[in-house]
């Protein structure tokens, strides 16, 4: 059941993390949704446990954990040693054990550490035993980005576990997005769930259901988050958000309409809500926080080459990383993600056909500087 | 029970699964069973020694080596023969073979055919049966080769930090495959284990499933009242090649000889008149279970995708 009565505030013990959540929030940053979806899941859960690296220390994951073990004692909420292999695997015997456990990651790229226990186990528990048994656990993984992240602290790993059977994926893209799917995934969900949280959110706002906090519904949904006839784009995490300002802009200064679906669960997308919207516009056009080759852009274009290519009136165009490792120098780092201004040049060029489609482009700035809130590592 | 009692009834459990896996052999070469399989003859002692003190309620966590565990710890033999044939009725429905049994309803937990990869699995049951206050004893079973991977140094150390009621229980064949400890390992079992401050016992004599099940015993009582986490070394003989159901003295890499002081011990050897006035009993029930198997359908499309996530 899900727990959505009296939302009293958590005890924080960084006042300037946010501001306290009450009944008429109406805005919410991405930092809070997650602090309070890992807050209500452990009042309203006794099986409920959060453990990684540091989720019980003063920065409590960049403040998504802060003041939590303070609340619910260390052995609900447990600093880790640095063993990512075998605390999964505890964090499966756990679940196959009666409880909930909640697993962070601070980068996704330590999450390879844990790749055996993660693919091997958790995603083959059900089937490889014949369903008899589940495990139900929520593993958050978060993708760094800017102030030089660089190869091993930025990787967006989605399509490597979405690849997997047995494992759902999904990337919340905005705060109603954690707190509809993860009380859902934590009260209902029986299986393993990977998030990918992507950094850069952690501190924009976004306006929230201020009635329900969560909406109830498929944790697994995908959702058309912008209607239009022009074209479609199909975008994961902060891709989706990156869609919207592209979006905006293409209305404003050449009226053309985009239809955006954040795709929102990677592993398993609602491909009809997809194939709908090629069908209306007859362009695509994918964005994912990850690499092209064999990812979610490639497994977009898999789906409706296969089912009906018929429906695309041009061919798909992609934006994704540069396809090498992540370079640290900012200067290389704007080069090797994709900006407004490339998302702006290729959809006016898919949309009115040709390289001299004259609309203007937004100036070129860094994605990092439009959303980043903070200065110095983090 | 007096000692004569327990004797009996331990060689009773090991002889039923000795005679188990020499059914497979039998049945081995005509294709019945299309599964790897990793047999536990000259091992027995350790699964029905360990598994005596357990009640259901207590979980364990094995290998791909597990149709001792599996039917000492209380595993259905018609359904793991079922498994191994690959049918419907198969305690997985056919989605596993020898390498993957489980019996949940009798505390037998996940088997995996990945070295060491259910040894953190017991330590998170543990750390949730303590949490929950579950009175469960949970036993990670796994090879001498499993102590090589780091996975295993993560969970001694967790479970011991956490003084969690798990016991880590080592089943010491001396070999990784074909390879020997000695090539392998530049540390003491026991005194690695005991460097994480965990109490370590050792019972060499292996083949005697008496004396494994009274160091269980104290052992299992110990972690229940206890609730910290204990290591067992019990030192044993695979007579058979690592996978399959041949011998493989021949290849040069072990002695025959040694296999055969070994035996000289073992009361499953030793005690041919016991053999014989408890085989008739056991062949019945495992005729009956492969007939179960044999008349069982294999499972169909609908459970191809079944139980994915
Ligand atoms: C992670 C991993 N590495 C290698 C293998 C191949 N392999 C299967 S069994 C085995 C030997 C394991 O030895 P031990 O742990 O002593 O168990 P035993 O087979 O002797 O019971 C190896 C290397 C594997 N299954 N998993
Ligand atoms: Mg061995």
């Amino acid at each position: 059941m899900l727990c959505n009565s009296a939302m009293t505030s958590p005890v924080r013990s960084e006042a300037s993390v946010s501001a306290v959540i009450d009944t008429d929030v109406k805005v919410m940053s991405y930092r809070d949704a997650l602090h309070w979806t890992m807050y209500d899941a452990l009042r309203c859960h006794d099986s409920v446990i959060l453990i990684g690296q540091g989720v019980d220390d003063h920065k409590g994951i960049f403040g998504s954990t802060i003041g939590l073990a303070e609340k619910f004692g260390s052995d609900r909420v447990m600093d880790t040693p640095l063993a990512e292999e075998g605390m999964t695997g505890v964090a499966i015997g756990a679940a196959l054990n009666g409880l909930y456990p909640i697993q962070t990651h601070i980068r996704a790229d330590f999450s390879l550490l844990a790749m055996n226990q993660i693919i091997n186990l958790a995603a083959k528990y059900k089937y490889m035993f014949g369903g008899k048994f589940n495990v139900p656990m929520l593993i958050r993984m978060i993708v760094g980005r800017s102030w030089g992240q660089g190869a091993q602290h930025s990787q967006s790993l989605q399509s490597l576990f979405a690849h997997i059977p047995g494992l759902k994926v999904v990337m919340p893209s905005s705060s109603q997005t954690i707190l509809d799917t993860y009380s859902m995934v934590i009260a209902e969900y029986q299986g393993p769930v990977i998030s990918f949280e992507h950094r850069l959110m952690y501190d924009l706002n976004f306006h929230v259901d201020s009635r329900t906090m969560s909406r109830g519904g498929d944790p697994f949904g995908s959702h058309v988050v912008r209607q239009g006839e022009d074209v479609t784009i199909v975008a994961t995490s902060i891709m989706v958000l990156e869609a919207m300002r592209a979006a905006d802009h293409l209305a404003k200064v050449a009226d053309i309409q985009c239809d955006v679906i954040d795709l929102h669960c990677v592993s398993h997308p609602d491909w009809d809500l997809v194939m709908q919207s090629v069908r209306k516009t007859g362009r695509l056009v994918v964005a994912d926080t990850s690499w092209r080759e064999y990812g979610v852009c490639a497994e977009v274009c898999r789906v409706v080459a296969e089912r009906n290519p018929e429906y695309l009136k041009k061919p798909v165009v992609s934006l994704a990383m540069q396809p090498s490792p992540c370079p640290t120098a900012k200067s290389l780092e704007d080069l090797f993600y994709p900006d407004l201004r490339q998302f702006v040049n290729a959809v006016a060029k898919l949309v009115l056909g040709n390289e001299a489609h004259g609309v203007q482009l937004p100036d070129t700035q860094s994605m990092a500087d439009v959303y980043k809130r903070f200065k110095g590592p983090f | 029970m007096n000692s004569t009692n327990m004797f009996e009834r331990l060689f009773f459990q090991a002889l039923r699964i000795r005679l188990v896996e020499e059914r497979i052999i039998d049945l081995y070469p005509s294709d019945v069973i299309q599964s790897p399989v990793h047999l536990s003859i000259g091992q027995e002692a350790v699964a029905v020694g360990a598994c005596h003190s357990l009640t259901h309620n207590d979980l364990v966590f094995c290998t791909y080596r597990s149709h001792a565990f599996y039917l000492a710890k209380g595993g259905s033999l018609n359904e793991m023969f079922a498994e191994l044939y690959g049918k419907i009725t198969g305690c997985a429905r056919g989605k596993a073979g020898s390498m993957h049994l489980a019996a949940p309803d009798v505390g037998l937990m996940g088997t995996s055919a990945v070295v060491a990869s259910t040894i953190p699995h017991a330590v998170g049951a543990a750390l949730a049966a303590k949490r929950l206050s579950k009175d469960q004893v949970i036993v990670g079973v796994f090879g001498d080769g499993a102590t090589e991977e780091g996975v295993y140094h993560e969970s001694l150390n967790f479970a011991a930090l956490h003084s969690l009621p798990v016991v880590f229980l080592c089943e010491n064949n001396g070999l990784a495959v074909h390879s020997f400890r000695k090539a392998r390992q530049n540390f003491d079992i026991l005194g690695h284990a005991q460097s994480y401050g965990l109490p370590v016992y050792s019972v060499p004599e292996g083949y005697d499933f008496v004396k494994v099940a009274e160091t269980m015993s104290a052992v299992i009582e110990q972690v229940r009242l206890s609730q910290e986490a204990v290591f067992v070394e019990i030192q044993t003989f695979r007579y058979k090649e690592h996978v399959g159901t041949g011998e493989d003295f021949s290849c040069g890499y072990r002695n025959l000889e040694d296999c055969q002081s070994w035996k000289r011990q073992d009361p499953l050897e030793q005690f041919p008149a016991l053999v014989e006035a408890f085989r008739p009993m056991i062949m019945q029930e495992i005729d009956a279970a492969v007939h179960f198997a044999e008349s069982s359908p294999f499972p169909s499309i609908e459970e191809l995708l079944c139980d994915v996530v």
